[in-house]
């Protein structure tokens, strides 16, 4: 009986960590680059979600002090935190979706599987190609 | 085909052993939501008590994020900043200046212009109000980066490339960096700390202004600038 309360009152956190798991599943089992990126950004969004639910008052106000609101407050504290998660977040997607696109540029393709083998067929062109750009 | 099952049973086994300390653990914190837990009594108890006055913000998250923890912010804003630097690195050249632009259908072009100076005034409020009321510099510089991405779909790169000289670009997308680096060394000889804001009320909401803005333009003016070399890549 008091594992079942427990787990209906901490069901928020549950929630995060299985939101987690399943971006950890994506980014692990999945073959293309995109649905890994895909996977990234769930697994970012469960601990966004996770520090906010954290900082959560029952019947609480936003932290907005003069704003006519009484308490009590929400913690101001993880919403700032989660803010820096956020622009991170972008930061490393953005590299990651450029990156992506230059690899499928360059080898045609977004599929570990076949990117795995593109180079054994084309090896000699790949590297001379890459030589001449070098040179430039 | 044998060797991707057994993969995946072995990914399943390791996410299995990761959720049982994650589950465990996180069970063994106090319940989200009450008052008195203790990530509610201690440092956030003390913003919330004193951070108005002490930072001359009524919105505490502004407070923390201008004041408290400028440091960590201005990290923030190198982190985005770099973030385009290494983004157009990987994108290459010419990707400022693609001609991508199927001719818009009248409807989505006037549509598209009407909105515009709208969203661009809703980002400046959210911006320069971002110490009294909910918003501040990121979440204006999303919208104001959303509304240049929104114009570059219906009205084709180049003509927001346009707005301003090519030359500008890079010192708005450092505006966040410079507004932060200014401020911190103001401080200095004002308050005798890095990033410490003067007790003066009015000359303390200007510089914050000056912080809210900084970010706002800079983030705005970056998120356009990785849209723009993504889609570079996309089209050369």
């Amino acid at each position: 009986m008091t594992v079942v309360s427990s787990l209906a009152s901490h069901i928020d956190y549950l929630v995060a960590v299985s939101l987690f798991l399943t971006g950890a599943w994506i980014l692990l089992t999945s073959g293309n680059l995109v649905k890994k990126v895909i996977g990234l950004n769930i697994m970012e969004t469960s601990v966004f979600a996770f520090i906010v639910t954290t900082g959560m008052v029952d019947e609480g106000a936003p932290p907005l002090v003069a704003a006519g609101l009484q308490g009590p407050f929400a913690s101001p504290l993880p919403h700032a935190l989660v803010l820096t998660g956020i622009v991170v977040a972008v930061s490393v997607t953005s590299l990651a979706l450029v990156l992506i696109l230059r690899i499928k540029a360059e080898l045609g393709s977004v599929e570990l599987d076949e990117i795995a083998l593109a180079p054994k067929a084309d090896d000699s062109a790949g590297q001379s190609n890459q030589r001449g750009s070098a040179d430039e | 085909m044998n060797k991707r099952k057994f993969a995946r049973v072995f990914t399943m086994a390791l996410l299995a052993a990761l959720a049982a300390p994650l589950m465990y653990g996180v069970l063994e914190l106090p319940p989200p939501g009450q008052a008195d837990a203790p990530a509610h009594s201690n440092v956030s108890a003390g913003y919330i008590e004193h951070g108005a006055e002490l930072a001359g913000s009524e919105n505490l998250v502004t407070g923390v994020l201008l004041n408290f923890r400028a440091l960590d912010t201005f990290g923030e804003v190198l982190v985005i900043f770099t973030a385009w630097l290494a983004v157009s690195a990987v994108a290459g050249k010419g990707s400022e200046t693609g001609h991508d632009s199927t001719p818009p259908s009248p409807v989505v072009d006037y549509v598209v212009r009407l909105l515009g100076p709208f969203i661009a005034i809703f980002a400046l409020f959210v911006i320069v109000n971002g110490h009294v009321l909910p918003g501040g510099g990121f979440q204006g510089g999303v919208l104001l980066g959303a509304m240049l991405i929104l114009l570059s779909l219906a009205l084709g790169r180049e003509s927001v490339a346009d707005l301003v000289p090519v030359r500008s670009w890079i010192w708005l997308r450092a505006a966040g960096v410079l507004a932060f680096s200014l401020v911190a060394l103001l401080g200095l000889p004002m308050t005798g700390y890095l990033f410490g804001l003067p007790i003066e009320p009015a000359l303390r909401h200007a510089l914050m202004i000056v912080l809210e803005l900084g970010i706002g333009i800079g983030g705005g003016a970056v998120l356009a600038g990785l849209y723009f070399a993504i889609a570079g890549v996309e089209s050369s």
